[in-house]
């Protein structure tokens, strides 16, 4: 039995290790960090990942996961400020936010909405917590039956459906999981040690690291893509703090949607793709089919602020399952949590439970104490977060453009890594324009190395034979599901179209 | 005016035929024992395969059909987005000669003024005041070994 702990034990030595003074400070940090790339249009999670993973390197890893982790579930508390105040999204995940959130605030219950989301977030995140502090386990158990043909299924499987479920055109997406793959094949091939692809250069030996290409890709990228136009804010609404109180009423009609927005988010968390932002539709086209007042969907339901903000602060929760318990990914912005993971000499998988249970447990009860930080900063706080949009956009881009620059260079101290740097930051600004998505090219990135490894294992295991690798049940299923996500969408397409 | 699908597709499919070409280089292995080169090899077939229908398509399209694409930039917007790249190049090209200080002054004024600052007396001073901050941050306190470049004495 895997779990040899059971989770109440498991959770009180995580609780003592998130208690540590470091890991403490590293939560807050991470959950402030987080809402404040939340409130800011641009900058995503993903991006502010990056920046930070270079200053992580002087941390442990559980200290360093506790504060990435912290950015990603933070960031979905932000993205409802700005999108219920100025009606521009912080974050994707926080678009549907704004049909009825920015309608609550033109009728003044703006100080309602932002209560409503911030509780449904720490209501829905909590629960999410609890859920996958027992799905983990059991999944991870489940992962110990793996070998590496249903590794290298369930990898390709997650890298194929993480494609098509970003939407937009399907060639594009599985163009930049080539080229992520593409990237990941830099530098010395793990088993023999042979240099491919290094063009001669002694530096690239070591393969193309994650934090210029994410960093290029998502922050650079998106300077460029800012300096094309110069925006000012539109007029904010202020809200004074006896407003943030919504009304019995309100609270009746918003705790059912949090908790249908809980369930909802994590198990979408669970499956591959971008859990936060699908999560969100799900909840409001459910909250929207059930509730006794659809007309007022649209016009400023109090539900459809409730349910969406809920869903996708628990679909991160579910998102943490299979990273924790399988190794993989099965969002992008839990592949820069793996990426920090392998920087830091930890490979995760179903063993990390029991081989290394501090840093499970610990980001696990982190998670507790991040959502509490999070209620206490984001309730009484709001107008102070809201205020970071004023902060002039020249000044927010230098710094962006400053940190990215030196946060590249500082972890190999390496020219090279500040060239690529530029170059993916250019990739970035013009794929960016003809509608690429950018998440499959780092999941690809990150997932490359292991697909290859578990592809030849696989392939040595069973002689040569990929039938063979076809026939088990566990990955025969996966590259089924893998291949019908390919061929369904356009057969269905085709019968409609007639 | 340029289009840039069809260029974008072709350098996928040249890299992608590139990329297949250095595979073939690598040791290919056998089935049961596979070598360095097959899954590059893969990846490469499937960037070929990829990119090929999409270049052929992007030239039968017609610019407004081009897959719902934002506009490049054109004038003074376009002329800003290069000039924040230059900018970014200066940095990284004269980081080891000239050193932190100075690159990250320049870069941090230019990013200032081309990003709508007028005032060149708050760009002057926010830029010193940026790269002093950084370079105690980062080098000071983080310990990261920031280029000295002409301060190196």
């Amino acid at each position: 039995m895997i779990v040899n702990m059971d989770a109440l034990q498991g959770l009180a030595l995580g609780f003592g290790v998130a208690f540590s003074g470091p890991n403490l400070l590293a939560c807050f940090l991470g959950v402030l960090v987080g809402t404040i790339v939340g409130v800011l249009p641009g900058i995503g999670p993903i991006g502010a990942m990056a920046l930070l993973i270079p200053s992580t390197f002087a941390l442990g890893p559980t200290t360093a996961l506790i504060m990435l982790a912290g950015i990603y579930y933070g960031s979905m508390y932000g993205g409802s400020t700005t999108t219920i105040l100025v009606n521009v999204p912080g974050e994707a995940a926080s678009v549907v936010t704004a049909i009825d959130g920015y309608q609550m605030a033109r009728k003044g219950r703006a100080g309602a909405a932002l209560a409503v989301s911030a509780v449904g977030s720490f209501v829905a995140g909590t629960l999410g917590i609890v859920a996958l502090m027992f799905f983990a386990p059991l999944l991870a158990e489940l992962a110990l039956e793996f070998g590496p043909p249903e590794y290298f299924a369930l990898t390709l499987m997650g890298l194929i459906l993480l494609s098509r479920l970003g939407g937009g055109s399907a060639v594009k997406s599985f163009l930049m999981v080539g080229l992520g793959l593409l990237l990941g094949t830099v530098g010395m091939e793990p088993i023999s040690g042979l240099p491919r692809f290094t063009l001669g250069q002694l530096e690239l030996g070591q393969g193309v690291e994650l934090v210029p290409v994410a960093m290029g890709l998502y922050g650079i990228g998106e300077v460029l893509m800012i300096a094309e136009r110069i925006t000012g804010i539109s007029q904010m609404i202020k809200v004074k703090f006896r407003e943030l109180f919504p009304t019995v009423a309100e609270w009746k009609r918003a705790f059912p949607p949090m908790l249908r927005g809980g369930g909802v988010g994590f198990f979408i968390g669970l499956i591959p793709g971008p859990a936060a932002i699908l999560s969100t539709f799900a909840s409001y086209a459910l909250e929207k089919k059930i509730s006794k007042h659809p007309e007022e969907f649209g016009k400023g339901a109090i539900e459809g602020v409730a349910g969406p903000e809920s869903a996708n602060n628990s679909a991160t929760a579910g998102a943490m399952v299979p990273l924790l318990a399988l190794g993989v990914p099965f969002a992008p912005a839990t592949a820069m949590l793996l990426g920090a993971l392998i920087i830091h000499g930890v490979q995760p998988g179903p063993l990390l439970m029991t081989q290394q249970p501090e840093i499970f447990w610990g980001v696990v009860a982190s998670m507790y104490i991040g959502n509490v930080v999070l209620l206490i900063l984001n309730l009484p706080l709001v107008g102070v977060f809201a205020s970071i949009l004023r902060l002039p956009q020249h000044l927010l881009m230098g710094l962006i453009l400053l940190l990215c620059l030196v946060g590249t260079y500082s972890v190999n101290n390496s020219f090279l890594d500040l060239y690529i740097l530029i170059g993916m930051g250019g990739v970035g600004y013009f794929l960016r324009k003809l509608k690429f998505d950018m998440a499959p090219l780092i999941l690809a990135l990150v997932l490359g190395p292991m697909l290859e490894k578990t592809l030849r294992q696989s392939l040595f295991m069973m002689r040569g034979d990929v039938w063979a690798i076809c026939v088990r049940p566990i990955a025969g299923t996966l590259l089924l599901i893998a291949l019908l996500s390919i061929v369904l969408p356009p057969v269905i397409h085709l019968i409609k179209r007639k | 005016m340029i289009r840039a699908l069809p260029i974008v597709s072709f350098c996928f499919l040249v890299l992608g035929g590139v990329y297949l070409a250095g595979s073939l280089e690598l040791p290919m292995g056998s089935a049961a024992r596979p070598g360095a080169g097959l899954f590059p090899f893969l990846v490469g077939i499937a960037l070929v395969a990829l990119s090929s229908p999409l270049f052929i398509r992007s030239l039968r399209l017609k610019e407004p059909q081009e897959e719902r694409t934002e506009p490049f930039p054109s004038g003074g917007d376009r002329h800003r987005v290069m000039a924040v790249g230059a900018t970014l190049c200066f940095f990284v090209v004269f980081l080891k000669p000239l050193g932190y200080m100075i690159c990250s002054f320049v870069l941090m004024g230019a990013t200032l003024r081309l990003l709508g600052l007028r005032s060149w007396a708050k760009i002057v001073l926010t830029s010193i005041f940026t790269a002093a901050i950084s370079y105690y941050l980062f080098f000071s306190i983080l310990g990261v070994p920031l280029p000295p470049g002409i301060f190196s004495f």
